[in-house]
């Protein structure tokens, strides 16, 4: 006769180190095993849709840093310009589009990089969290000689970027670029070698491709799981279209197949970064767009590739200084929402793992 | 896999950790002691407000155009003048820094380039009223020597 057991409700936060934010998990346990995990989401809430309503289309650009995914502002005020310009028919230069494109995957690094140190410290490797923030810090510096800003630039503007590069800039840049591919190397040796570091992620919170189409996972989750979508090869914008890079898919859908795709993510940025530097065109860096500026009545809706997926921003317009609406299609939303799928059947001590794995900013998720 | 071979597995991939470890041991130390030793900021720094004085004049640069005060995307500059003509001077000139997200969409539209960035960062206080900034704390955050100005007008010309 077996033993009858009991289903045990479990919070897990919203105050808890692990979950990277403010994240409620509401898991129901058999013992140890998980029956079902909601998230519960809506603690860091910040509105930032409706504010944007209310400021003007410059304005708004300081907006997107912090309201929407707070490590990667870079990424963020691509999609807001790139929609604003779309939807006023502004162009660009060509030097500017060359800067961001730049910019953004050195961003996309520094993601990751943070996603990395932190997923290894949820995992018991405190001194790949180390590492990672060392590297991390060297990209802030660069940001912060030509933005100002760390982490929050409000570096690009509607028709191009605010400043161009300081003397020296672009030799430090390759520099960190060369000092920075052998570190990618030291990480695996530091984790991939590591057979504890294997045991919790090899075959651990596995998602299969129908399910992670079903859920709407997109970037690395997405590409783990086999869904070969990156908006920067399917749909090009800015200049991605110019550069050789490769998009990495694993089929495994696991943990593994997760930190595998980041990593090779960011040599694959490391790699356009270069060409981006070496191709870099001289002029403008900016169109003359006024401060004041209006977009003509109508909408838009435009795509681009954020660390952590599909990022879209949808604008209506009804010809004023402000826009009349703004929907932005989070990544880090859907893809926490394919946690439940991820986490059925495994043990409460896989719950960090997995929830690490997937790369959740909750200010992305909330809005 | 026997129980042998796991554990010279596992010996192995300490190893080849631990060498990593042991080979960062001597390369260049990248940590300082923060309140004693300071890393230097890049002179584009986004760092406290300040109204830099003209020694020239003897007083600040502003024409009280109030242009800073209506890109504020956090509203947090208030202006007010008094005077009509040349006689106009400012009469109030609060920042709250509290408020202040350090955008530097107000140093961009200033076309005097009265209001620059400096690089100070240490500005956190135990009293909320200390972090509103009038004419005379932004006058004395200035340095003699302004820093981050415009960078697109000193571009374009």
């Amino acid at each position: 006769m077996a033993l009858r057991t009991e289903e045990l409700m479990l919070n897990m936060g919203p105050q808890h180190p692990s979950t990277h934010g403010v994240l409620r998990l509401v898991v129901t346990l058999d013992g140890e095993n998980i029956v079902d995990v909601q998230p519960d989401i809506g603690y860091l809430h910040s509105s930032v849709e409706k504010m944007m309503e209310y400021r003007t289309y410059v304005q708004n650009v300081a907006l997107t840093d912090r309201g929407m995914d707070y490590l990667v502002a870079l990424n963020n005020e691509e999609a807001y310009c790139l929609a604003v310009e779309t939807l006023a028919g502004i162009e660009v230069p060509e030097r500017a589009r060359y800067i961001r494109v730049l910019f953004n995957e050195l961003n996309r690094i520094a993601s990751h990089l943070v996603w990395l140190g932190t997923w290894g410290i949820d995992l018991g490797a405190t001194t790949v969290f180390l590492y990672c923030f060392r590297e991390r810090e060297m990209i802030l510096d660069l940001f912060e000689k030509v933005t100002g800003g760390r982490l929050h630039h409000v570096y690009y503007r509607v028709g191009g970027v605010y400043a161009d590069f300081p003397e020296g800039w672009v030799e430090e840049c390759t520099g960190f670029l060369d000092y920075f591919l052998p570190r990618v190397d030291e990480y695996h040796q530091l984790l991939t070698a590591n057979p504890i570091f294997l045991a919790r992620t090899r075959g651990v919170g596995v998602m299969s491709r129908q399910g992670a189409i079903a859920m709407g996972a997109s970037g690395p989750v997405g590409r783990a799981s086999g869904v070969a979508q990156d908006i920067r090869k399917v749909a090009p914008y800015e200049v991605y279209d110019r550069f050789e890079f490769d998009v990495p898919v694993e089929t495994e859908g696991d943990c593994y197949a997760r930190y595998l795709v980041r990593m090779e993510e960011m040599r694959q940025s490391v790699r356009i970064i270069r060409q981006a530097l070496r191709g870099l065109p001289g002029g403008e860096i900016r169109a003359r767009v006024p401060m004041t500026m209006k977009a003509p009545r109508g909408e838009v809706y435009v795509r681009t590739e954020s660390p952590r997926g599909d990022l879209g921003m949808f604008l209506v317009s009804d010809g004023g200084e402000t826009p009349y609406r703004v929907k932005i299609r989070a990544p880090s939303f859907s893809n926490l929402y394919a946690l439940t799928e991820m986490m059925k059947g495994w043990k409460i001590a896989d719950v960090i793992a997995i929830l690490g794995s997937i790369d959740i900013v909750l200010s992305d998720v909330d809005r | 896999m026997s129980l042998v071979g796991r554990v010279i597995r596992a010996a192995a991939a300490l190893g080849i950790g631990l060498s990593v470890t042991l080979r960062t041991m001597f390369r260049h130390k990248v940590t300082v002691k923060y309140p004693v030793e300071r890393l230097p900021v890049s002179h584009r720094f986004h760092g406290l407000l300040a109204l830099p004085i003209d020694p020239e004049t003897g007083n600040d640069r502003c024409i009280i155009c109030f242009k800073c005060e209506r890109i504020c995307p956090d509203r947090c500059i208030h202006i007010e003048a008094e005077g009509k003509g040349k006689e106009r001077v400012l009469s109030r000139f609060d920042i709250e820094m509290d408020k202040c997200c350090y955008c530097g969409l107000c140093v961009e539209v200033c076309p005097t380039e009265a209001i620059v960035f400096v690089p100070h960062y240490e500005t956190s206080t135990y009293h909320r009223g200390r972090l509103l900034y009038a004419l005379d704390d932004l006058h004395a955050a200035a340095p003699k020597e302004p820093v981050a100005t415009g960078i697109i007008k000193r571009r374009r010309a």
